[in-house]
């Protein structure tokens, strides 16, 4: 057997996962998304604009991913700086902890933080008795119970993409920085941040579009009156079974994606040729 | 034993076993409390008796009735329970196989108007919820006792709504569309109704246990909901009482429908026969408080007090037209949800 034919039968099995799995329902959506009645037709992307209601769910989705990713961008870097930096038993034990919220059922998990942000929940009750909130204060059915869901379990893509690329990254160059006369911030900020962008890429990658595509935790956390758009999404498959304008809304979120990733992929890649 | 003939016996056991594999049906039921009432008092006493498996999917029925529509052409439910008047729709589009008399005789112990559009295909309906006001009776200052005084500022913050794509979330809009002055050809009034109790202070669920966290631990007072759900948050702990509103009185049909194009048309009929029982339909009353619609049903004293009982008390209850609703419903799940975004 030649090499060639080898390397494609070796391929083939999951070249047809990809295609039949994947590649076709795609490509079934990107049809229903342009069928009318009457043959193709662009009626589902003019109902998507014709007012501000779906733009604002567009939105909402992309900049809360955004903050999410953000904020896993912020607590995520020192986290696998220190884990990087650790001995391997500790590395071990930290990576435990980060994982630890994935292993439990995500409505569990959410059920949690209903339970936590609630009116009589830990912090609405704190913040009450210290005076800083009114009486029906709660967290719950905000963005900022869906930011803080989001980031628990987004979390671990970042430090992992992150404790990857840093942890391979030479000591010695921290420490020739340090002795040239960097101080300890200068040398993250201009030795170590510049290495570790391959993994703040990637891991911002992940968390961003993960965000932008959850319905699960951002329905149960944000309630029936925040929206996103796979929410909506999954609303028009299930309840009112309208899949052409469900396909429309699948499709502008893809590309509303695509436009923030693309660039995004340009500028990393750029220092790295 | 040789080989061809370990398998040839293998097979021949096979096809005694292939009679039993058909001895299942698939059925919707609500979930929650629903669903642990519906397994005690229906699915667990079929199983027994008959021995068929019960597949059970838990859906609420605009999510069943749209799953029923997308499956036309190859059903995969043999009963289908609807709340909110979908039968009637489902019937006309030819979804549904009418019920027999033949293989349900419970049908001739139903009041009339449960078994209404049966010869149409709509099912007969099993049991029977009234929507009026949920309302916490330590929390509340005034007793309610009509629908306009969801609107009452002191209930602003205490408020929960329901969303619409729950049944009595639709039937709880519509009354308050009608005390707003609105019909069902124009929901706005209603819409702007519940848009200002929004932002004074309510807060909106969509599901039933959501309305139950809500009493429980966000310090809810009043709710429009159904009579069954009050008894379920009683049964809990919660000092929680039922009052019909004076301005009228929605009741819920919940309908056991047989579905067409299926094979085991007996068995699901056997199924939907247990539910037409009086036993059924007296320990369903019991656990939910359900009016029931066998005339021979016997309730105890204490669950008929609970309970809008009887052909006289039934009569008085309204029922908003489910066709009406169930062809408007899509334009209504949107107006809604660009009504309550924040």
């Amino acid at each position: 057997m030649t090499d060639r034919r080898e390397t494609w039968l070796l391929l083939s099995p999951g070249l047809v996962l990809l295609v039949v799995a994947f590649l076709l329902p795609i490509a079934r959506m990107l049809v229903l998304s342009v069928q009318g009645p009457d043959g193709t037709t662009l009626v589902h992307f003019n109902r998507f604009f014709q007012d501000a209601y779906y733009p604002l769910v567009l939105w909402r989705t992309v900049y809360l991913s955004a903050i999410i990713t953000l904020i896993c961008m912020v607590i995520g870097f020192p986290l696998a700086y220190i884990m990087a930096r650790s001995t391997p038993r500790i590395r071990l034990w930290l990576v435990i902890m980060v994982i630890l919220p994935l292993m439990t059922s995500v409505v569990v998990r959410t059920f949690g933080w209903m339970v936590l942000l609630g009116r009589s929940g830990l912090i609405a009750s704190s913040l009450r008795d210290l005076g800083l909130a009114g009486r029906s204060f709660q967290l719950m059915q905000t963005e900022t119970a869906i930011t803080l869901g989001m980031v628990q379990v987004l979390l671990p893509f970042m430090v992992l993409s992150l404790l990857g690329v840093l942890v391979r990254l030479d000591p010695r160059l921290e420490e020739a920085a340090r002795t040239m006369g960097c101080s300890f911030l200068q040398t993250l900020r201009t030795v170590v941040l510049p290495l570790a962008a391959p993994g703040l890429l990637a891991g911002s990658i992940l968390v961003f579009t993960l965000s932008a595509s959850s319905f699960v935790t951002p329905s149960l956390l944000g309630g029936a009156r925040i929206e996103m758009l796979a929410g909506s999404i999954y609303k028009n498959v299930t309840q009112t079974l309208d899949w052409n304008f469900a396909a429309a809304q699948a499709v502008i979120l893809f590309a509303g994606i695509a436009a923030l990733l693309i660039p995004y992929l340009k500028l990393g890649a750029r220092p790295h040729g | 034993m040789t080989a061809t003939a370990r398998i040839a016996a293998t097979a021949a056991l096979c096809a005694f076993a292939a009679p039993a594999l058909a001895q299942e049906i698939t059925i919707n039921s609500f979930g929650g409390a629903y669903e642990e009432a519906h397994r005690k008092c229906v699915i667990e006493p079929f199983k027994t008796e008959t021995g068929a498996k019960v597949n059970i999917v838990t859906a609420y029925s605009a999510d069943a009735f749209a799953q029923l529509r997308a499956q036309k052409n190859a059903p995969q439910f043999d009963v289908i329970h609807f709340s909110g008047g979908q039968e009637i729709v489902a019937a006309a589009e030819g979804l549904l196989a009418p019920v027999t008399p033949a293989l349900v005789p419970a049908l001739a112990d139903l009041y009339d108007f449960a078994k209404a559009g049966v010869a149409r295909g709509e099912g007969p309906a099993y049991q029977i919820t009234a929507i009026g006001l949920v309302y916490a009776a330590d929390k509340v200052p005034g007793a309610p006792t009509r629908w306009a005084d969801l609107l009452k500022p002191e209930f602003a913050d205490h408020l929960v709504l329901t969303n619409i794509t729950n049944g009595y979330g639709m039937v709880g809009l519509l009354m308050l569309n009608q005390i707003a002055g609105g019909t069902t050809d124009n929901i706005q009034p209603g819409l702007d109704s519940v848009r200002k109790l929004l932002d004074a202070g309510a807060v909106m669920v969509s599901t039933s246990p959501e309305i139950q966290a809500e009493f429980a631990q966000n310090d809810a007072w009043i709710a429009p909901y159904a009579s069954d759900y009050a008894y379920t948050l009683k049964k809990a702990g919660l000092n929680v009482k039922f009052v019909q509103g004076a301005e009228g009185t929605p009741a819920s049909f919940i309908t056991a429908n047989l579905v067409a194009g299926r094979s085991n048309v007996e068995l699901a009929s056997k199924f939907i026969g247990k539910e037409l029982s009086p036993e059924a339909q007296a320990c369903f009353s019991d656990a939910l408080r359900y009016t029931p619609t066998n005339a021979k049903t016997v309730l105890t004293k204490e669950v008929a007090a609970d309970v809008v009982y009887g052909a006289d008390a039934t009569k008085g209850l309204m029922r908003f037209d489910p066709r009406v609703i169930e062809a408007k419903r899509s334009t209504w799940t949107e107006a809604f949800a660009k009504a309550i975004s924040r």
